[in-house]
């Protein structure tokens, strides 16, 4: 009976070793239009790395990117994102090949899922490298693309020099091994 | 045993919540935001807020009535109301204006409270703000063959409750209860009211249209006098910064006392063109980061 138990628990500790966890990584949407180029920034994304089970997951609340003028922030909010019914944007999916972690150096990744904004999923690939550091935490960078029309966001003509219609989506995140 | 099968569930539970992770929301009770395009809708202040170290501006006409024709131009030939309306937020609760109208040459001095806000879970049902202000007529009445007005005798105040709610996407609505005061009105002023308390009930309306643009209405009831109501129809167009607000309106008053004091004409025939346009500028803007 004792064995059983600790069996249970040997389960869920090699689960963990491999899982990893972040509520603060960092998200950038550069919107570079012909007239006008500003950044969107959040420093909330929330993600999940599991290695053993080849899970990804990652979410941001969009109502915390930050352009660094309120008004267009709302504007964001309201006319765009439509952030009262869209509050978040999602990637769940899994690597090519799970990576093989060596301490100190960037291993490229690339991994495939859904990734969901505004309301609409769409399948995609994202390329970024992983790599471990020395307390045991995984870094993750990570870099793509997205067409603001895939997602039924559209652009007004009065904005189009403003408001670039291919937004780069870079993330960065150091996630802790999950206790 | 039972021991045993609760050690085991709860022993599998990380695992299987480890599959996704739960969507939160960082804020759970986050603002319903623009409830108005511009902190002016018509003639009327509304909840909208500004940034901390935002100004906000707005350039506000009336023109002469309509009844003129086309030989007036539409009323365009009688001569504007201007007003000028500078309001800086020193938070995000509180800012302090200065307005400048050209009806009986009226400076204002006003701020606005935003008490809380409207959320989207429903935790306040709508947002509730404050305004209130003085303002002091320099007109030259030297003409006058009585003594002119002192300084005094040419103040007049004002004082409002906002309580305004967006409805759905589309539908925002405001009540504005207000209430004006003139030290001493005067017939020479130009307004029709004789009285030196009026109090009013302010209803905006906003009924988007397009996703930049909504119809907008404005009706103020008056509670204690026998003035003629106040009504304005009109477009509002938000073009990134600026916010374009063109209407049809029964006064050439644009400042709030002179609003509840200053009478109205008929729907229609005696309806004057308007024209605002709203502009925030950002002036403590945060680096980008």
């Amino acid at each position: 009976m004792k064995r059983f138990v600790l069996f249970f628990f040997f389960i869920t500790n090699v689960s963990t070793a491999q899982s990893f966890l972040t509520e603060s990584g960092n998200v950038n949407f550069l919107s570079k239009a012909p007239l006008n180029e500003f950044n969107g920034v959040s420093d909330k994304l929330n993600g999940l790395v599991d290695l053993s089970k080849n899970v990804l997951d990652f979410y941001v609340d969009l109502n915390t990117l930050d352009t660094g003028i309120g008004l267009r922030d709302r504007h964001m909010r309201d006319n765009y994102l439509e952030t009262e019914t869209y509050p978040f944007a999602e990637f769940t999916g899994k690597f090519n090949a799970i990576p093989g972690l060596v301490v100190g150096s960037k291993t490229p990744v690339t991994a495939i899922g859904k990734f969901k904004i505004h309301g609409v999923e769409r399948q995609i690939q994202v390329k970024g490298t992983l790599s471990k550091n020395a307390k045991g935490e995984v870094e993750l960078e990570a870099g793509f693309e997205v067409l603001l029309s895939d997602y039924k966001i559209p652009i007004p003509k009065l904005v189009f020099y403003e408001l670039a219609e291919n937004q780069t989506v870079t993330i960065k995140a150091t996630l802790k091994p999950k206790k | 045993m039972n021991k045993l099968v609760l050690l085991a569930f709860f022993g599998i539970l990380p695992i299987s919540l480890s599959a996704q992770l739960e969507r939160k929301l960082v804020n759970a009770n986050q603002p319903v935001e623009l409830i108005f395009h511009a902190p002016r809708h018509i003639n009327l202040l509304t909840v909208e807020p500004l940034d901390k170290k935002t100004m906000h501006f707005a350039i506000m006409h009336t023109f002469g009535t309509l009844d003129g024709g086309i030989q007036n131009l539409y009323g365009l030939d009688n001569g504007a109301n201007i007003q000028f309306s500078f309001e800086f937020a020193l938070n995000e609760k509180l800012s302090v204006a200065a307005s400048r109208s050209s009806r009986d040459k009226v400076y204002n001095l006003f701020g606005r409270y935003h008490i809380f806000k409207q959320t989207q879970n429903g935790s306040k049902p709508f947002s509730l703000s404050l305004a209130g202000g003085a303002g002091v007529n320099t007109s030259n009445y030297s003409f006058l063959p009585e003594p002119a007005p002192t300084f005094g005798e040419r103040t007049s105040y004002f004082g409002q409750v906002m309580l305004a709610r967006k409805f759905s996407p589309k539908i925002s609505f405001q009540l504005t209860p207000m209430m004006a005061y003139f030290t001493d009105p005067r017939p020479i002023y130009q307004i029709e009211g004789t009285e030196k308390f009026y109090l009013a009930l302010g209803f905006s309306g906003k009924i988007k249209v397009t996703d930049r643009s909504s119809l907008s209405l404005q009706y103020i009831p008056n509670l204690n006098t026998d003035l003629r109501n106040n009504f304005g129809i009109g477009w509002d167009i938000e073009a990134g910064g600026h916010v374009f607000q063109m209407y049809f309106v029964t006064s050439q008053a644009l400042n709030e006392q002179y609003l509840l004091a200053g009478g109205n004409g008929t729907i229609g025939d005696e309806f004057r063109l308007g024209f605002n346009v709203n502009r925030i500028f950002a002036t403590g803007q945060k680096k980008k980061k």
